[in-house]
């Protein structure tokens, strides 16, 4: 949580969230609900694994509470799916997420893109997600950040619905981050923290 | 082990009731009396499953629940209500166990066609489907897609109504290995798709591949995990590496016992049986050794105490006695965890009741033998006795004359406890038979099934999976399928619909 500016964006966390995690399930749309679904929460810890590999950064310091204490083996050890059978006693994963699981995992989520976004503009030569416009954000700007991100955190392609409501959001976004390069790497991190907070990011 | 929550919320309140019931006459009357004949109508629990043996609940456990007829015992629920009503007619009560158990299929027969609870499904294929026949609410459900959906599911991303392989495959990569596959892996698995057997190939080569992953084996992995709560660590006391305030004995044999039992070419029926025990030579990759028997002299409390001959797999580790037996003579929660942790029943919920002919006796002076203990004491005691000569804290031997040590804290009697015991209704002269027993019972083989199918699947077997988990289980047992090799047994689970199916 060292990103300068991190706050200002935090309120619209919220509304990258809701208009974006519909689109991500709706990715689904071809098939007929399933019956008798029987998806899995990936628990912090595959879940920081994951991201630890596709977002380049060692996995000790992907995600760290206060800077030091881990997000998965020991912040939200618990909350998000792990087991602690030495000192909290806890033997198996817990069969209901808790209240606070969603939040932890919010929590997560914005501080690994904040952590990825932040190391793309200090170093702009290895830049991942976060690579500023040459002029000014166009939609083939739009739609590169959307194929880095979904190619990075997803795994797929987005689909050409899902590039559209990505675009839609990211300009709706700009009236107010602005079009200034902090403003495009604070748009940046909003549509990374939408996506890997996603169910498709959460779940198998 | 059969629809959890509801076992488990009957079970607490078939246990208060047990427990704030004591001295209630009506109660009491119904109950095992102490050297008499056991007249309590527990055997049900198993005849229903001989009698119903495709029931759901008779899948995952040979022993249904007392609340399948009873809210609280004695007290009957609809549908016990119904099958009390035409029990032997007539008939002077109280029955006899015999004459209830001859009865039982004729009633139980003559309720097949009503319909309880009235919400139009039969007691019988509620019996069948595993939904409630006594509860209105609970009706079988229904999951097969219909021509038109199987269609588009099957042209869709998912295949919401079949075995999905590109689904299954990513999930055995998460579940085994620990991560999502890459983008390259996944476009080569999905090179194999037209082929059925070229993906059964990719999916069980995955398999195999990520068995062998840390993530799975190692320190803290997934198979370490799954052997917590038989466990049951605790760092203050651990001895060893990383020892703890005050060492009593280490955990870490235990876990590697488990880990190694349930991988490879081994019977993991060793989990009860074995008596040798295996070394983490290395965690990357995750790598075994025998130990040498002599490499326990010397080791003291860091090692392992009891002679070889007397061990038996995870239930008498010194780990195991430290924490269960502690100072106990007549060690009830060493048999309870036993049982629970390794046979999937759970006595304080009443599961798995097997009351022996005139128990209780009540050695140890403890009042277990009163009629509302009696219920579940008739069966735990006597599953208890072969553990007896097991010490616990310090010095966690074999020693036959164990139980003198207890006379001036548990009276005098205590010495005439027998080594010999019962389980599942079997005698058996000591915790080796006991074990025997055990490791061979459908119970055992069962609750190693549930518990990967409950990590695999992501839940306990419903209804709808009734026939993939009895076939796990089945298999696990039969020489020519698993013949008790886990690791056989999940190449098998990950190829049903339960696992594969989005
Ligand atoms: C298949 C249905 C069924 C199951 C399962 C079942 N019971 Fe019963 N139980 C009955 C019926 C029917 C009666 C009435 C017997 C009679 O009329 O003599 C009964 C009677 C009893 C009684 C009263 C005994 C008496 O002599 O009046 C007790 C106590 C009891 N059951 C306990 C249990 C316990 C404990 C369990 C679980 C371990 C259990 N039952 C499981 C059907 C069942
Ligand atoms: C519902 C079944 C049930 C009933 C009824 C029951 N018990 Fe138990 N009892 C157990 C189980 C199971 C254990 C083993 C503890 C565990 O589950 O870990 C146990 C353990 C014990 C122990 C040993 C505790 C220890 O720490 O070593 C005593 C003593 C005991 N019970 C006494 C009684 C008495 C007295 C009654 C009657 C008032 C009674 N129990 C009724 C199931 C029962």
């Amino acid at each position: 949580m060292r990103m300068p500016g991190l706050f200002a964006v935090l309120t619209l966390t919220l509304v990258a969230a809701a208009a974006l995690a519909p689109a991500v399930v709706s990715a689904q749309e071809a098939a007929p609900a399933s019956t008798d679904p029987r998806i899995k929460f990936k628990d912090g810890e595959r879940y920081l694994r994951d991201l630890s590999e596709t977002f380049e950064i060692p996995r000790d310091e992907i995600c760290l509470e206060l800077s030091r204490y881990d997000c998965s083996k020991k912040s939200f050890r618990i909350v998000l799916g792990g087991v602690d059978p030495y000192d909290a006693r806890v033997m198996q994963p817990l069969d209901q997420a808790t209240l606070a699981s969603p939040i932890a995992f919010d929590r997560v989520a914005l501080q690994v893109c904040a952590n990825r976004v932040a190391k793309d503009r200090a170093d702009p030569a290895k830049a991942l997600l976060f690579k500023p416009a040459s002029g000014r954000p166009d939609r083939a700007w739009r739609d590169a950040l959307t194929d880095r991100l979904y190619d990075r955190i997803l795994r797929r392609d987005a689909s050409v619905a899902e590039r559209d409501r990505m675009a839609a959001f990211l300009e709706g976004v700009e009236g107010r981050t602005g079009r200034s390069a902090r403003g495009q790497s604070e748009q940046t991190l909003l549509a990374c923290f939408a996506l890997a907070s996603s169910a498709e990011a959460a779940f198998y | 082990m059969t629809s959890g929550r509801v076992r488990w919320f009957s079970g607490l309140r078939a246990w208060a009731a047990v427990t704030t019931a004591v001295g209630l006459s009506a109660l009491a009357a119904g109950l095992a009396s102490p050297g008499g004949e056991a007249v309590a109508k527990p055997p049900a629990s198993m005849e229903f499953c001989k009698i119903y043996p495709t029931a759901h609940a008779c899948a995952a456990s040979p022993v249904v629940n007392c609340t399948t007829c009873h809210t609280v015992p004695p007290a009957k629920n609809l549908f016990g209500a119904q099958v009390a009503e035409r029990l032997a007619p007539g008939v002077a009560r109280p029955l006899s166990d015999a004459d209830y158990i001859a009865a039982l299929p004729a009633a139980l027969k003559a309720v097949e066609a009503l319909d309880a609870d009235g919400d139009g499904i039969s007691n019988l294929d509620e019996i069948l489907k595993g939904s409630a026949p006594e509860n209105g609410d609970s009706r079988p459900t229904a999951v097969s897609c219909t021509p038109g959906q199987t269609r588009s599911a099957a042209a869709g991303r998912w295949n919401t109504c079949g075995y999905d392989p590109v689904h299954a495959w990513r999930k055995v990569v998460l579940d085994v290995c620990g991560r999502s596959p890459t983008r390259t892996e996944t476009d080569a698995f999905r090179r194999r798709l037209p082929s059925e057997s070229s993906w059964r190939e990719g999916i069980s080569g995955q398999l195999d591949t990520c068995l062998r992953s840390p993530y799975w084996l190692g320190v803290n992995g997934v198979l370490w995990n799954l052997a917590n709560a038989k466990i049951n660590p605790q760092d203050s006391i651990k001895a060893g590496p990383r020892a703890g305030s005050i060492p009593l004995a280490d955990y870490e044999w235990d876990y590697n016992l488990f880990a190694w039992m349930n991988t490879g070419d081994r019977d993991v029926r060793g989990l009860l049986t074995s008596q040798d025990f295996v070394k983490r030579v290395s965690d990357d990759p995750p790598t075994f050794a025998a130990v040498p028997e002599g490499d326990f002299k010397g080791m003291r409390q860091a090692g392992q105490t009891v002679p070889r001959e007397k061990r038996a797999g995870m239930i008498t580790t010194r780990w195991f006695s430290t924490v269960n037996t502690m100072f106990t003579p007549i060690p009830r929660t060493t048999a309870a965890v036993a049982y629970r942790q390794y046979l999937g029943l759970d006595l304080a919920r009443m599961e798995g009741l097997h009351p022996a002919v005139a128990e209780p006796v009540d050695y140890d002076a403890k009042g277990v033998a009163a009629p509302a203990c009696a219920v579940c004491h008739s069966t735990l005691d006597p599953l208890t006795y072969p553990f007896t000569r097991y010490d616990g804290i310090i010095r966690n031997n074999y020693n036959p004359n164990r139980l003198k040590n207890f006379v001036r804290t548990d009276g005098a009697r205590v010495v005439e406890a027998p080594e010999a015991g019962e389980i599942f209704g079997q005698k058996v002269a000591n915790l080796l038979e006991w074990s025997q027993v055990a490791a061979n019972s459908d119970a055992f083989a069962q609750k190693v099934t549930w518990d990967y199918w409950k990590m695999m699947v992501g839940r306990e077997p419903s209804p709808a999976d009734q026939t993939e988990f009895a076939l796990m289980w089945k298999g696990l047992k039969a020489p020519d399928k698993f013949n008790y090799r886990v690791e056989r047994m999940l190449h098998a689970l990950v190829l049903t619909e339960a696992y594969g199916r989005p």
